[in-house]
């Protein structure tokens, strides 16, 4: 009884510290992870070598390849690139530009990583805007919550997906067929949505759409070589992905098989491209691994299947709903990965008492996914543009997203859970 | 020492004035940098050029990698700063000053010039008082001219 208390406790103080932002994550889960193994020792119910097993290596190989491609694509100038092309394309109209750098957001995001896409995107959006002479807020908000969006509907979109398909065995095409139908429609009532919250803002016209012609698009690509060869990579990759599951190869080795490719054609100074990695989301998710690993070990979730074989009477569909709000909630005040990390023994010890628990791990997707557009920290990309808007004329307070940015999270998880209802006997399977 | 090539007459600014003022000043003056002092005429700050234009010339220009793509700037060339903007008080822009005092040697004030990025370094007194003002120029040429012809 003793180890599931310590276990437990030194779980909760980790969580709390992470959820309240007083010590950076990454560091609180090392120490967390360090101090349960050191617990395990003394009580004995937890060693090194479990520890290390309980590191899920899938999700640190899925995420470590994609962050080598992103790092190896981020210097070539390919995001700017793509974001004058969409601007030059708009021809300047406000509510073009709007749905050309939004779609364009997204589907990066729907493939990389979100917060490199819109550390990348916005500042070209800002200096798009300064040139027309309109104010930035519409774009950059739109973009923040559109690459949220997007990044439910695959596997590789967001790093709650790989966590909860590592444990749930989703493939990739099973996000295509459950998540990606669901998120279109939610995608396409976000942009409406932010159409309509900033029809003000978007019926001014610029005062200057003509300089926008004037962008050279040849000359915002640095690195012609590099950029083909990662996207022909890239590609590769993702039609592996596609067929991982008939392949019987982990995404995690498509992912570090596609980095291994890409560095041995184009050879780059090895320092600075593992320099752009980001390691610590790295540690953290190891450390965070081994910490939940703990708390099984003490036999802290099988306390959880008992509480939850009450709640297993409950009916699933509403049950799954209520989760879908539930995470959303919790996902708009804090970082979504530990809220995914805290729930996954939940769900797990759900199943144990005999629940079908693939909806909802669906439900966890979806809230996770959709709540960080709820608040000015609710993601990561958020956090992002509303520190690149203090630097334009309009910059994005938390009173502003309360009105414009939480209406998004709201509808896409309303339609989310009508997806969750209707399509319930799909999400079994 | 400092004190033999610096400028003893500085242009500089009280922390309470406008940063419409300062610009007045700077254009007035056809100076790149302006200290700021307090009542007592103490140093307190240190405001240049770029600090002032970045009014005007958005910071986002600092993120971008590049801006060779930009073949015309739009609306950005006639952005002006809004009158609420320039009744700011100019201590809102300053930045922290590094100042030498009097005896300062040569190298020491070039080589604080280059590692702080400063066109000016201001000379003050043991208490904190502006007393003068050396530029890259003032103190470069002063260095070059200890150089010994090897003729004399």
């Amino acid at each position: 009884m003793i180890e599931v208390l310590v276990a437990v406790a030194i779980f909760l103080a980790c969580l709390g510290l992470i959820f309240s932002e007083k010590l950076n994550r990454t560091i609180a889960a090392f120490v967390g992870a360090v101090l349960m193994v050191g617990a395990g020792k003394i009580f004995n119910f937890y060693d090194e070598t479990e520890a290390i097993a309980a590191i899920d290596f899938n999700t640190l190989g899925l995420l470590l390849g994609m962050m080598v491609l992103v790092a190896l694509l981020e210097p070539t100038g390919f995001f700017q690139y793509l974001a004058v092309w969409a601007a030059r394309l708009s021809r300047g109209k406000p509510v073009r530009l709007l749905i050309l750098l939004g779609s364009v957001t997204t589907v990066l995001s729907m493939f990389l990583d979100n917060v490199t896409t819109v550390v990348l995107i916005a500042p070209v959006t800002i200096l798009i805007c300064e040139i027309l002479g309109v104010s930035a807020l519409p774009y950059l908000m739109a973009e923040a919550l559109l690459s949220d969006t997007g990044g439910v509907a695959t596997l590789v979109g967001d790093p709650p997906n790989v966590l909860i398909s590592s444990v749930a065995g989703f493939t990739f095409n099973d996000f295509l067929t459950h998540s990606l139908p669901m998120v279109l429609i939610a995608w396409l009532a976000a942009l409406l949505l932010i159409r309509y919250l900033f029809r003000k803002e978007l019926s001014i016209p610029p005062s200057n759409p003509d300089a926008i012609q004037l962008l050279d698009l040849e000359q915002t690509l640095h690195d012609r070589t590099t950029t083909r060869r990662v996207l022909i990579v890239l590609g590769i990759a993702l039609l592996a992905l596609f067929i991982h599951g008939w392949l019987q190869v982990s995404p995690a080795y498509i992912a570090l098989a596609a980095a291994a490719a890409a560095l041995i054609w184009l050879r780059p100074e090895p320092g600075s491209i593992l320099q752009r990695v980001e390691w610590n989301v790295l540690v953290f998710f190891a450390t965070l691994f081994i910490i939940v690993g703990g708390l099984e070990a003490a036999g802290a979730l099988d306390g959880l299947v008992t509480l939850f074989g009450r709640a297993g009477s409950m009916s699933p569909v509403l049950f799954g709903v209520i989760l879908i709000w539930l995470v959303a909630g919790i996902s708009a005040i804090v970082d979504n990965v530990p809220v995914t990390i805290a729930l996954i023994p939940v769900i797990q010890g759900l199943g144990a008492a005999g629940m079908n628990t693939n909806p909802l791990w669906w439900a966890l997707v979806f809230g996770a996914g959709f709540g960080g557009n709820g608040t000015i920290i609710g993601s990561t990309a958020n956090i992002v543009v509303t520190n690149l808007s203090e630097k334009t004329h309009t910059p994005i307070t938390s009173r502003l997203w309360n009105r414009r940015g939480l209406p998004v999270m709201l509808v896409t998880c309303l339609i989310a859970s009508i997806f969750y209802v209707v399509a319930y006997p799909l999400l079994l399977k | 020492m400092i004190k033999n090539c610096m400028k003893r007459n500085v242009i500089s600014i009280p922390a309470t004035a406008t940063i419409r003022e300062a610009a007045g000043l700077v254009v007035a003056h056809h100076i790149g940098q302006l200290p700021v002092t307090d009542e007592a005429g103490r140093l307190v700050g240190i405001v240049d050029l770029q600090d002032i234009l970045s009014l005007e010339l958005p910071d986002i220009f600092k993120l971008l990698p590049d801006v060779d793509f930009v073949h015309d700037f739009g609306a950005v060339e006639t952005t002006r700063p809004t009158e609420q903007e320039l009744s700011q008080p100019i201590a809102t822009l300053a930045r922290q000053a590094t100042s030498v005092p009097e005896t300062c040697g040569l190298l020491r004030a070039y080589a604080l010039m280059l590692k702080h990025d400063l066109h000016d370094l201001p000379v003050v007194t043991d208490s904190g008082h502006l007393v003068g003002i050396a530029s890259r120029v003032d103190l470069g040429t002063a260095i070059l001219s200890l150089w010994k012809d090897p003729a004399t």
